[in-house]
């Protein structure tokens, strides 16, 4: 880890270009989403290379059509992973709001998505109040939850959830439209108005920087007098609304819904955050990261399909790639 | 004399407040079965058999879970370590007389083990957290599992699935082999883990690494070894499944699963996230319970998809009284 990131080396004299070497490593170091932002323009270019046509308007709309869903249950991977946590039951809380949003699409579509996304404030209490009041580990908790919300949408599939399974025009148009002449994609609006969100909560407000010092030292936390377990609480029900709206765009994406819809997203949305740069033990990172590591993931996806290799060497190389750049990550970071 | 018989006694005592929750786990395994027992009509030999040998895959995993637990870490990609395994027996065991099954067989539990040992030098170098490093390495395993395996299918030899099963056709036959099949590797690990160097400070770099490191221990190679038992517990997985279905099965989706329930068998089986504590033999007990749990609820007459509930809330319920249990110690105390 010694090498310097930046292809440097081929200066006149040793002496310089060292010094050159690292002052760009302690500068990439400082600003690692420089790093990141190189690494998604040079992804984005490799990709043009492969399919020319890739490069263009309609490209980077599939791009962030592909992103948006990714980058919102990576926010809601982000927030908890600031406070020491995780959600393994996010993608099924997507899945089961976007369920709920098709059942409802004939009530119209502000029914159909206010009660899609009361699926994920119902979650996110469960699990706020199992991980903060229970102190049962975050890991077990979500992964129970998802285990019990699938047995549960499962069995509701026949029950009192028969019926539609198409998502209504309007979430629909939100999911999957674009407008400006077909250029800009609305579920890159949520998108952004829920990055703006996130980055104004993390950065600007009390409750924001408390995820940061209780991921940080939570005991110090606690003797400071701020009641811990509410800020715990409210973290996952965020991050349960979160997964809902990304499920619903989700469903709107794909138009029909089924109980597989967000299955793949999981691993991804974790690693989105890791390559942002939000450490999984909490207090470090934030969600500007992870906004890059959601398009560096959906680029490499496109990238993936148009190499057209078949889905064992995508997953092989999928892999690759994301311990490559975590790797890279924490060697940047660590000589800080 | 007597003070030794009293100290004695008081480190019985002692070990067995500190494993009183995996002697629970076995306690409730054991009232898991006789309640069994009296739901159906006929309870026996096929019952014990079938318990027996459909655990063995998730204890394999649990057992290298827990030591991977133990040891501070966790491994994401156990699940898709057995896809692999599973993947090139079925492939590669097909037709062939039972003893070339058996040095493939081998072959596989000794590849993974290094294999595995790498991803744990990777996590011991890199300083990348264990479930990212794990979470990639799935990945690649998975679609080295699907490469080499692109649909369901393949086979092995009949003398190797009685091996696992205690029948050649995989269906019926008696207990014996399953039970050893499971007990073996299983006290194999436990002694490995509690009575020799190595094992111990498996322990000790789960408990506080600085301090082991601070103690003259070798961190790097106690992290390195339980990755490589946990590999090899997962080619046993592997193993196990082909044995029991008589096939390859490359789904991701398998391996997952399998995965998330290994993690489940090993909380459930008191080894804490935090590592450090528990018991591999804990995690034994749970992953038979995890499993008995499907005929239990089936002969109770719930079917399948509230049978995933009930397991998913007696994880989250266990736990919760778990920590509840903690909780209030740290408040009396």
């Amino acid at each position: 880890m010694s090498q310097s990131p930046q292809p440097s080396q081929a200066g006149a004299t040793e002496a310089a270009p060292a010094g050159f070497a690292a002052r760009a490593a302690s500068i990439v170091s400082e600003r690692p989403t420089l790093a990141l932002t190189g690494i998604l323009a040079v992804l984005v270019l490799v990709t043009g290379l492969i399919e020319p046509n890739y490069l263009s308007v309609s490209g980077a709309r599939n791009t962030l059509l592909q992103a948006a869903p990714l980058g919102i249950l990576a926010g809601a991977q982000t927030i908890l992973m600031l406070t020491g946590g995780i959600d393994l039951s996010v993608t099924m809380v997507a899945t089961g709001s976007a369920y709920v949003a098709a059942n409802q699409s004939p009530e119209g579509a502000v029914i159909a998505i206010l009660l899609g996304i009361v699926v994920g404030l119902a979650v996110g209490s469960a699990n706020g109040v199992g991980v903060a009041v229970f102190r049962v580990n975050p890991l077990i908790m979500t992964l129970a939850m998802s285990g019990i919300l699938l047995g549960l949408f499962t069995a509701w599939a026949q029950t009192i959830l028969q019926g539609s399974t198409q998502m209504g025009p309007f979430i629909k148009l939100i999911g999957g439209g674009s407008f400006l002449g077909n250029r800009i994609p609305y579920s890159v609006v949520v998108w952004a108005l829920i990055a703006g969100g996130l980055i104004w909560l993390l950065r600007r407000t009390g409750w924001g920087r408390l995820l940061y010092a209780i991921g940080d030292n939570e005991i110090a936390v606690r003797l400071a007098g701020v009641r811990v377990w509410q800020v715990r609480i409210t973290a996952y029900i965020v991050a349960g609304v979160l997964g809902s709206i990304s499920g619903i765009l989700l469903g709107g994406r794909t138009g029909a819904v089924d109980l597989q819809l967000a299955n793949a997203f999981l691993l991804p949305s974790v690693a989105a955050a890791v390559i942002g740069g939000t450490s999984i033990f909490g207090g470090v990172g934030g969600y500007a990261g992870t906004i890059l590591g959601a398009l560096i993931l959906s680029v490499l996806n496109s990238m993936l399909t148009f190499l057209n290799v078949g889905q064992a060497i995508q997953q092989v190389v999928y892999g690759t790639i994301v311990l490559a750049l975590a790797w890279g990550y924490a060697g940047l970071t660590r000589r800080a | 004399m007597t003070t030794v018989r009293s100290a004695g006694v008081a480190v019985w005592r002692a070990g067995l407040a500190r494993h009183s929750w995996s002697l629970g786990v076995w306690l409730l395994l054991s009232a898991l079965l006789v309640w069994y027992a009296t739901l159906i009509p006929v309870f026996g030999q096929f019952q014990i058999t079938s318990i027996s040998k459909n655990s063995l895959p998730l204890v394999y995993l649990a057992i290298g879970q827990a030591i991977i637990v133990i040891a501070g870490g966790i491994d994401l990609s156990l699940g898709a370590l057995l896809l692999l395994t599973n993947a090139l027996a079925a492939r590669f065991m097909d037709d062939q007389p039972f003893a070339m099954v058996l040095f493939i067989a081998i072959i596989l539990i000794a590849g993974l083990g290094v294999l595995n040992a790498l991803v744990g030098y990777i996590i011991s170098v890199s300083g990348v957290p264990d479930i990212v490093v794990t979470l990639a390495t799935g990945y690649i395993w998975s679609g080295f599992a699907l490469w080499i395996l692109p649909s369901p299918g393949g086979g092995t030899a009949p003398e190797f699935r009685w091996l696992f099963t205690g029948a050649q056709s995989g269906i019926g036959g008696t207990y014996v082999m399953p039970i050893l099949m499971m007990m073996v590797p299983a006290i194999l690990v436990f002694l490995l883990s509690r009575h020799t160097r190595i094992g111990l400070s498996i322990y000790a770099i789960g408990s506080d690494s600085v301090a082991a490191r601070l103690a003259g221990l070798d961190v790097r190679r106690a992290k390195v070894s339980s990755y490589a038992i946990g590999g090899a517990m997962a080619a046993l997985a592997g193993l196990a499944t082909v044995a029991l279905t008589g096939t390859g099965d490359p789904r991701f989706s398998v391996g997952a699963n399998a995965t998330l329930n290994s993690v489940a068998a090993v909380v459930l089986g008191g080894v804490a996230l935090v590592g450090g504590t528990g018991l591999v033999l804990g995690a034994v007990a749970a992953g038979v319970i995890l499993i008995m749990l499907n005929p239990i609820l089936s002969a109770m007459g719930i079917d399948p998809n509230n049978a995933q509930i009930i397991q998913g809330m007696l994880i989250a319920g266990v736990m919760m009284v778990g920590g509840l249990v903690t909780l209030l110690r740290e408040r009396s105390a």
